[in-house]
């Protein structure tokens, strides 16, 4: 059996240590993924998941725990911090603020010729990306940055995301501010980059809709530490851990829970929006 | 341009002068380039971007927060006295307006790079000429330090100052430019 | 540790307020600042070994009477302290020359120590340490909202001739309320840049352009966020009509009683008293 291509074993983080202020953002988080999975991290504000995130491309080093990613360790002094830069690709939150070049085609080829990498695999590499997001290369690669929508901005930073070719890549909020439709475009893509790919995606959200579409497991994180961790039906279908740990859920599943409560027998675990409504129609139809 | 200090006016000094306090701060002020200081600083280019902006009553006000600034966190002697980094500073977004506005008809780009520099070493050379005024060093020491730390900051100056004003100004002219991957 | 590298926030002490309940904390910031500007102008102007020996000494005094420990002053000093010692030895021994008059000591080429440029030398380094002590004790003892409002309050009477008071403290305020904001947001994009391959400070130290424009995919955001800032705030004024120049009532309003008149009056008499002191 292949080694998890993220392992994370019992790493803790403490901010500010040794001031007043300190605080433990991460307490002995391990967590496992697997090449091409696709996994969700949830929890409330201030659970530790940025801070866990920033830690698998060596933003931060582990105070103590082990992390390995693709067979580096990022606790180890002489890792190419470089190569795994290249090899997990973290797009933060509003990436869009990032960019800086006046035209598309510049801004995502940023990254691969920093890289060193030769104009042509440069180019190549661009188109590749670009498609990937939707982005019409001949048509945008010349465009300027500041006359886009804040959609295509955020396409055109992941792209210069992909464009490093990475093997994991790491997404915090993915659609957070975009509307609706732009948000479903977005998580069909970041579901062919998994599937078609092969890109083991992890992503972190607050959104329940996108973790019921995209995950195939799911973390949950409370307080710095891992509270639980299963595939979204688990965690979805069981009402007791969606209190105790304060989550959300999508909003099929709330109506699925309400008419349970009612006395309708329905199966809470569907957690699809095509799964609740079956379910609902059946009812409708006894 | 309109007179006097409208909101934008009052809104973008604050900004402006945000940056100029938190470059001063934070190592992000400081471009590593061989100058005698062993950095370049970028400090002066928010007073300058103001004066281009807004015109030089901005540019004269994120120069004072600038001294004041530079002033209240010097652990040089020399910056400890707020005629050397408070007076001065006044005039960079002064002379970078003044530059801009007397050669913005011939070219904007051409424009933008001057007030860069002519902002750049005003700050060098009126910090440098109180300096001596005031008794911290002599004329030919300051002279030295002007060539060889205020020619490269100068120089810094120009492509940063064009690089953000042209994208606030958003220059670029559509169509009109290829980016390094066509062709 | 390498996530020391991106933490910004930790360096912004801004406005560095120590809170303790002494007279000086509780001053009319008006009086504080009036008086603050006198004593810095007197040690500026004062260049006497006595003089300074006895500001240095009120200074020091500033610090018990505040209630604030000396050793906040003495980490604003520590790191000026080679600093001090090489602009000291520049000094010696190339002021000699300017610094006429007095005995002199020793004289080698163009090497000339005198008393005078000894003087010059030490008068320097004395100065420098009371400017830091005294604006240690006034940002310390004071918070930046009252320092603004002082600053606002005193420079009023410029309104008459059209100095736009109002306006400038605004510009104040909003600069600092940024700083922390910006800080965040930078040390945000420092990471986004770096993880897509950026890297700020390698590349040969000869290559000014080079190095200059690998800073720029920090610095132009950073403008670009605070543009974006700016916007929202203008449009946030102007929805709630914010006129510049209109006749403004004040919220927080202070009134000063004898204590501030007397801070007042100590500093002007400290302050005359440094200047008259012939040595």
């Amino acid at each position: 059996m292949t080694s998890p291509i993220v392992d994370v074993t019992d790493l803790s983080h403490v901010y500010m240590q040794g001031t007043p202020l300190a605080h433990q953002a991460l307490d002995r988080v391990s967590i496992q993924v697997e090449r091409g999975e696709c996994i969700a991290i949830i929890g409330h504000t201030g659970s530790g998941k940025s801070t866990l995130i920033q830690h698998l491309n060596g933003l931060m080093r582990p105070q103590s725990g082990k992390v390995i990613v693709n067979g580096l360790d990022v606790s180890d002094p002489k890792v190419d911090i470089r190569l795994l830069r290249r090899q997990v690709g973290l797009v933060f939150q509003n990436p869009e603020d990032q960019l800086f070049e006046k035209l598309v085609g510049d801004d995502i080829a940023y990254g691969p010729f920093k890289m060193g990498l030769p104009i042509a695999e440069v180019k190549e590499r661009v188109e590749w990306a670009m498609e990937l997001v939707g982005l019409s290369f001949d048509e945008m690669k010349d465009r300027p940055t500041f006359a886009l929508s804040g959609g295509q901005k955020r396409k055109v930073a992941l792209a210069g995301v992909l464009a490093l070719r990475p093997h994991v890549l790491v997404l915090d909020e993915p659609t957070a501010g975009l509307d609706p439709r732009s948000r479903n475009e977005l998580l069909q893509r970041i579901r062919r980059l998994n599937v078609e790919e092969g890109l083991t995606v992890i992503f972190v959200s607050h959104n329940m809709e996108e973790v019921a579409r995209l995950a195939q497991r799911v973390y949950v994180m409370a307080n710095g530490q891992i509270a639980c961790e299963g595939t979204p039906r688990h965690i979805f279908g069981n009402s007791s851990l969606l209190q105790e740990h304060h989550i959300g859920t999508p909003e099929a599943v709330d109506i699925l829970y309400q008419l349970r409560e009612q006395g309708y027998a329905v199966d809470t675990g569907s957690f699809l929006p095509e799964e609740a409504a079956a379910e609902i129609l059946n009812l409708i139809k006894r | 341009m309109e007179k006097g200090l409208t909101v934008r006016r009052i809104v973008i000094a604050g900004v402006l002068g945000a940056i100029a306090i938190l470059l001063g701060v934070t190592r992000l002020g400081y471009i590593p380039v061989p100058t005698a200081a062993g950095n370049a600083t970028i400090m002066h280019i928010p007073a300058v971007i103001g004066g281009i902006m807004e015109g030089w009553g901005v540019g004269m006000i994120i120069g004072l927060i600038f001294g004041v600034s530079s002033f209240l966190n010097a652990t040089v002697p020399l910056f400890k006295d707020p005629l050397v980094a408070i007076l001065p500073r006044l005039f960079i977004g002064v002379t970078a307006y003044f530059t801009y506005v007397g050669l913005k008809n011939i070219n904007e780009y051409f424009a933008i790079g001057a007030a860069g520099f002519i902002g750049a070493m005003t700050n060098t050379i009126l910090v440098l000429g109180m300096a001596v005024i005031r008794g911290y060093m002599t004329f030919g020491v300051a002279a030295t330090v002007a060539l060889t730390s205020g020619l490269p900051e100068a120089i810094v100056s120009v492509i940063v100052t064009l690089a953000v004003v042209a994208a606030w100004k958003n220059l670029v002219k559509a169509g009109k430019q290829k980016s390094k991957i066509s062709g | 540790m390498m996530s020391a590298e991106f933490e910004l926030s930790r360096n912004i002490t801004i406005g560095q307020y120590l809170p303790t309940d002494s007279v000086v904390h509780r001053l009319d910031p008006r009086f504080k600042l009036a008086a603050f500007v006198v004593m810095i102008l007197a040690i500026a102007i004062c260049g006497t070994y006595v003089g300074n020996l006895f500001a240095l000494a009120i200074c020091i005094a500033m610090f018990w009477v505040s209630k604030i420990p000396l050793h906040y002053g003495l980490s604003g000093v520590k790191p000026a302290i080679p600093f001090i010692i090489i602009l000291a030895t520049l000094q010696l021994l190339f002021y000699g020359e300017i610094a006429r008059g007095g005995t002199v000591y020793f004289q080698y080429g163009f090497v000339t120590i005198s008393s005078e440029s000894v003087r010059l030398v030490l008068v320097s380094a004395m100065r420098f340490v009371e400017v830091i002590f005294l604006s240690s004790v006034l940002t310390l003892s004071t918070s930046t909202t009252e320092l603004t409002h002082g600053m606002e309050r005193l420079l009023g009477p410029l309104q008459k001739v059209k100095f736009p008071v109002h306006a400038f403290a605004l510009i104040i305020t909003i600069a600092i309320r940024f700083v922390p904001t910006f800080a965040m947001e930078m040390e945000k994009m420092m990471k986004a840049q770096a993880s897509r391959g950026a890297d700020f400070g390698t590349g040969e130290w000869w290559r000014i352009i080079r190095r200059t424009k690998d800073m720029l995919p920090i610095i132009i955001p950073l403008f670009n966020v605070a543009l974006a800032r700016a916007e929202d705030l203008i449009l946030a004024m102007e929805a709630r009509c914010y006129m510049p120049g209109a006749s403004r009532t004040q919220y927080t309003h202070y009134k000063a009683n004898g204590k501030d008149y007397a801070a007042l009056i100590i500093s002007i008499i400290i302050s005359v008293i440094m200047l008259y002191i012939p040595w």
